[in-house]
């Protein structure tokens, strides 16, 4: 962590349900500035759930959600979008009938100009610009996750969320994405990134921990995480992806 | 190493100056039960004022019902805020579920096309530091 600058993120304690059924049971987790932190886990284990919170999406039932430093429980998911929290969520959710420049033009919100965002959005991708007046829908899986996170880079992010990148692509595909992902980390975005791809996520992550059952069981550096991940929820001799 | 300190540190301010509500408290949740209630409380009091106008005798007759007739009226203008209300509350929160359906309708509609023909492959070169082109 850079010593002076508070956590962009840090969750303390934090449990999150569904209605009677409770989901995170005591989360703790740290977000440093300039960081790529690796939330890793099975499918149920809660960790979109956590990033729901995070983002102001699921209201903490207990715990602390703080934000560069201030506690947000509480505060509306747009709200913290507009100051520079983006969440791409799992499934991508871009619009699938609108065109990619109509997609693009969706992140207006934040207060950039329909032409910033595209000309930033087309520097980093150059493969939307040829697929601008295609409607998001016709693209291949790859590049809609690619219009997603070109719609949430747009809004020069300082906190960057990512659940599940790799969801339904190659495995060629989401190397290609976290070289990405490790590029947008060394302009000092600090990025959470859920993922099932332990291996890919690890090879870009400062630190890692392991979610099941709705809480954290390991955490560490990516090497230590690796090497405890058979036994923490893959069963052992299935870490490769 | 962070290498935008600038966007860090407005960041942090922009979240300092952040308002926040007390999350227990979501407004629109109270004002819709709060319409609901005025409707309940204008059926109550247009019901009053019925009883008390059948209930006018002789002796205070004509200013019974009046009185009973602008309590009446009352009643039915809170139940019809009160409706008002409701309906404006709760048209917002269908609205806003139905949106979100049909965008997930939408996107597991396109899942389901991702098999079909595939988009034409980038012939230009990717150039450094740029996402190369993604074949399906």
């Amino acid at each position: 962590m850079t010593p002076g600058v508070a956590p962009m993120l840090e969750l303390r304690g934090v449990r999150a349900a569904y209605d009677s059924i409770d989901v995170l049971h005591g989360i703790d987790l740290v977000v440093p500035a300039g960081q790529v932190i690796a939330l890793l886990g099975p499918n149920g284990a809660g960790k979109t759930t956590t990033l729901k919170v995070a983002s102001g999406l699921h209201p903490a039932a207990a715990g602390d959600v703080f934000i560069a430093g201030r506690r947000v429980n509480g505060a509306r998911a747009d709200e913290l979008a507009c100051r520079g929290l983006c969440l791409v969520p799992e499934g991508r959710g871009v619009f699938p009938n609108l065109t990619v420049r109509e997609n693009l033009w969706v992140m207006t919100y934040a207060g950039r100009s329909r032409s910033e965002i595209e000309e930033a959005a087309y520097a980093r991708f150059p493969v939307l610009a040829e697929r601008r007046t295609q409607q998001a829908g016709t693209l291949s899986g790859g590049e809609q996750q690619m219009l997603a996170m070109a719609r949430g880079l747009a809004t020069d992010p300082a906190l960057l969320i990512l659940d599940e990148l790799s969801m339904g692509l190659a495995p060629l595909v989401v190397e290609q994405l976290y070289g990405l992902v490790a590029e947008v980390a060394a302009e000092g975005v600090s990025i959470l990134v859920v993922e099932q791809f332990a291996r890919v996520v690890l090879g870009v992550a400062s630190r890692a921990a392991v979610m099941v059952a709705g809480h954290i069981v390991h955490e560490g550096l990516p090497a230590e995480i690796e090497a405890t991940l058979s036994e923490s929820y893959l069963g052992a001799g299935e870490t490769e992806h | 190493m962070i290498e935008q300190p600038a966007r860090v540190e407005q960041f942090q301010q922009e979240i300092d100056a952040m308002q926040l509500r007390d999350p227990a408290v979501t407004r629109e949740r109270n004002l819709l039960r709060l319409g609901g209630i005025l409707m309940v409380v204008g059926i109550v009091v247009a019901a009053g004022a019925y009883v008390l106008d059948r209930s006018a005798n002789v002796n205070s007759g004509q200013a019974q019902q009046l009185d009973a007739l602008s309590l009446g009226l009352l009643g039915v203008v809170i139940t019809i805020v009160g409706g008002a209300m409701f309906l404006r509350y709760s048209l917002g929160q269908f609205l806003r579920f139905w949106l979100a359906r049909l965008s997930y309708e939408q996107q597991a509609a396109a899942d389901r096309l991702s098999g079909g023909p595939t988009p034409a492959p980038n012939p230009a070169a990717a150039p450094p530091k740029v996402a190369p082109a993604i074949k399906r």
